[in-house]
């Protein structure tokens, strides 16, 4: 096969696996919950900051992602191996987008890294120590996330909302909330466009198949914005209805989740954004001793399936693929 | 974002009107139950009573198009409203509900339960005046508003104790028993809408004690 096809191929498949990313992009739940916009405006605003985050922030991910997870010492990293982590990856979270259930994109890409790396390697194929590491972020974000949400929510209710008087007053302030609000989800749109379309793009950076990556990212941005506006409805409304949100319980949910991954994604670490802003949103409805809707452990279970799901699709896909020659 | 300001001027001046309304309404309605006491009662007074409920009901339709007009409203707001412009209906429809009781029969009432029946009829207008003042306090001032639903239950009392009073009298009474009937009736009624007035102040209540915790 000629380079000009392994470059086609490789901008299909990392088109199809950001648009599976933006499928499962659930940043403007919250904004969605809290009904400040309809959904036609935030798939407007949604497409914009997916372009604009990838184009202007995805460059510092990529790199860490296309590397280090598999022992290139046991395993060499061949087009095939690329291919079968993007096509597991994505067909993990159209599958999920499918169903309205939020995933980690970074979780679905190093389940089928860890799937290659053991069938090619065996327990040497991975490079454990580096997952570990990042598996430290995995578990640590979505509790900071519960924590902070938890205790922004206390604050903004005992110096804000506990001292408003009158309907008037309350209208009032959670305009100005849906305001800040807004610009919060922008900003968590963008660093997470960043982040996604990273991962979208890293391994195919890391293979070194002399595409521009500049090039690669504005594709995923504009295939991430696909995703979001063709499938990602589903995944936006089940996360925005956890519990019921308004500007400023949205707002005390997104801070935490904004102001961490924005800061991941500025030193490289791969964050689950799905897991945070789930975890920021139960911790919200703990904090108000709100209820949260019925089927939280369908998403649960789907994070815990993630791993093992994208490892044995990998694993399934690999030899069909290497057939192929690329 | 959220409710423009055209709009929730809309809103402000329509719930103003409206509460006008039902204000104007409960004086006719004062005007009414006094001249019915002096035996003078007009029934185009009481037509004053019909018509300001229609014009409040009318008002209302408007209420509610702009109330539901904006989806990006906080929506337990608009559900509140909405329940509190229900109830304030209900004053209304009370109200009118007494004047055709009233326009169907006019008779004269007993001397010896004017001053009871006085009694009752300033304490059914005042707790409907306090529940106005209460409905549009709560926009701007919760415990303001809280006070006032105090207010309303003290005059929901008053009137409870008269319309016992009344009864009392009533029940005694060796007379024409359609004309007692009619007159219990009567005075049941009117103090329905004294009753109905506490009912939603005690609503107002519980919203300005669960919103900050919205």
């Amino acid at each position: 096969m000629g380079a000009i096809e392994i470059i086609i191929i490789f901008l299909a498949i990392s088109i199809i696996i950001s648009f599976g990313i933006g499928a499962n992009d659930e940043t403007m739940a919250t904004l969605y919950g809290s009904k400040n916009l309809t959904m036609r405006e935030l798939l407007i605003l949604a497409t914009i900051f997916a372009i604009l985050g990838a184009v202007l922030l995805g460059n510092a991910v990529a790199e860490t992602v296309g590397k280090d997870l598999l022992n290139e010492d046991l395993i060499i990293i061949s087009n095939s191996i690329v291919l079968t982590i993007l096509i597991s990856t994505a067909i993990w979270l159209i599958l999920s987008s499918a169903l309205g259930l939020p995933i980690s994109t970074t979780h679905a890409t190093i389940g089928s890294i860890i799937g290659i790396g053991l069938l090619l390697g065996g327990d040497m194929g991975v490079n454990w120590l580096s997952i570990l590491e990042m598996s430290i972020w995995w578990i640590l974000s979505p509790v900071i996330g519960y924590i902070a949400t938890y205790y922004t929510y206390k604050l903004i209710h005992k110096f804000i909302i506990n001292k408003l008087s009158g309907f008037n007053n309350f209208a009032k302030t959670e305009k100005k909330f849906s305001y800040i609000l807004l610009v919060v989800i922008c900003w968590t749109a963008f660093s997470r466009a960043g982040n996604d379309c990273s991962n979208a793009v890293g391994i195919v950076v890391g293979v070194g198949i002399g595409i521009e990556t500049n090039l690669l990212l504005l594709f995923a941005g504009l295939s991430l914005a696909s995703g979001v506006v063709i499938l990602g409805r589903g995944v936006i409304k089940n996360v925005g209805t956890i519990t019921e949100l308004h500007p400023s319980t949205a707002f005390a949910s997104e801070i935490p989740t904004a102001i961490i991954l924005f800061f991941g994604t500025v030193l490289g670490i791969p964050l689950s954004g799905s897991h945070m802003i789930v975890a920021s949103v139960v911790g919200l409805a703990k904090s108000r001793r709100a209820p949260t809707k019925k089927g939280l452990w369908k998403i649960i279970a789907i994070w815990l399936l993630t791993f093992p799901a994208a490892a044995l699709l990998s694993v399934l896909l690999f030899f069909p693929i290497s057939l192929l020659g690329v | 974002m959220k409710i423009g300001k055209e709009k929730k001027n809309d809103l402000d001046e329509i719930n103003h009107k409206f509460l006008s309304e039902t204000l104007s309404g409960v004086a006719i309605l004062h005007d009414a139950v006094t001249q019915f006491i002096e035996d003078r009662l007009e029934k185009g007074v009481l037509d004053g009573i019909i018509e300001a409920e229609h014009k409040c009901d009318e008002i209302k339709d408007k209420y509610v198009q702009i109330l539901f007009k904006d989806k990006r409203a906080l929506p337990f707001l608009v559900e509140d409203r909405y329940n509190i412009l229900m109830m304030l209906d209900e004053v209304n429809d009370k109200m009118e509900f007494f004047a055709r009781f009233l326009k169907v029969n006019p008779f004269k009432l007993y001397d010896d339960i004017k001053d009871e029946f006085n009694e009752l009829c300033s304490a059914c207008s005042q707790s409907v005046e306090k529940l106005i003042d209460c409905a549009t306090l709560i926009e701007t001032d919760f415990p303001g508003a809280y006070q006032l639903t105090f207010e309303v239950e003290e005059f929901k009392r008053k009137a409870r104790t008269a319309k016992f009073n009344l009864l009392e009298k009533l029940f005694k009474k060796d007379d024409n028993p359609t004309k007692v009937y009619v007159t219990a009736k009567l005075v049941t009624y009117l103090y329905d809408i004294s009753s109905w007035s506490e009912e939603t102040s005690d609503y107002l209540r519980g919203l300005i004690i669960k919103y900050p915790n919205r």
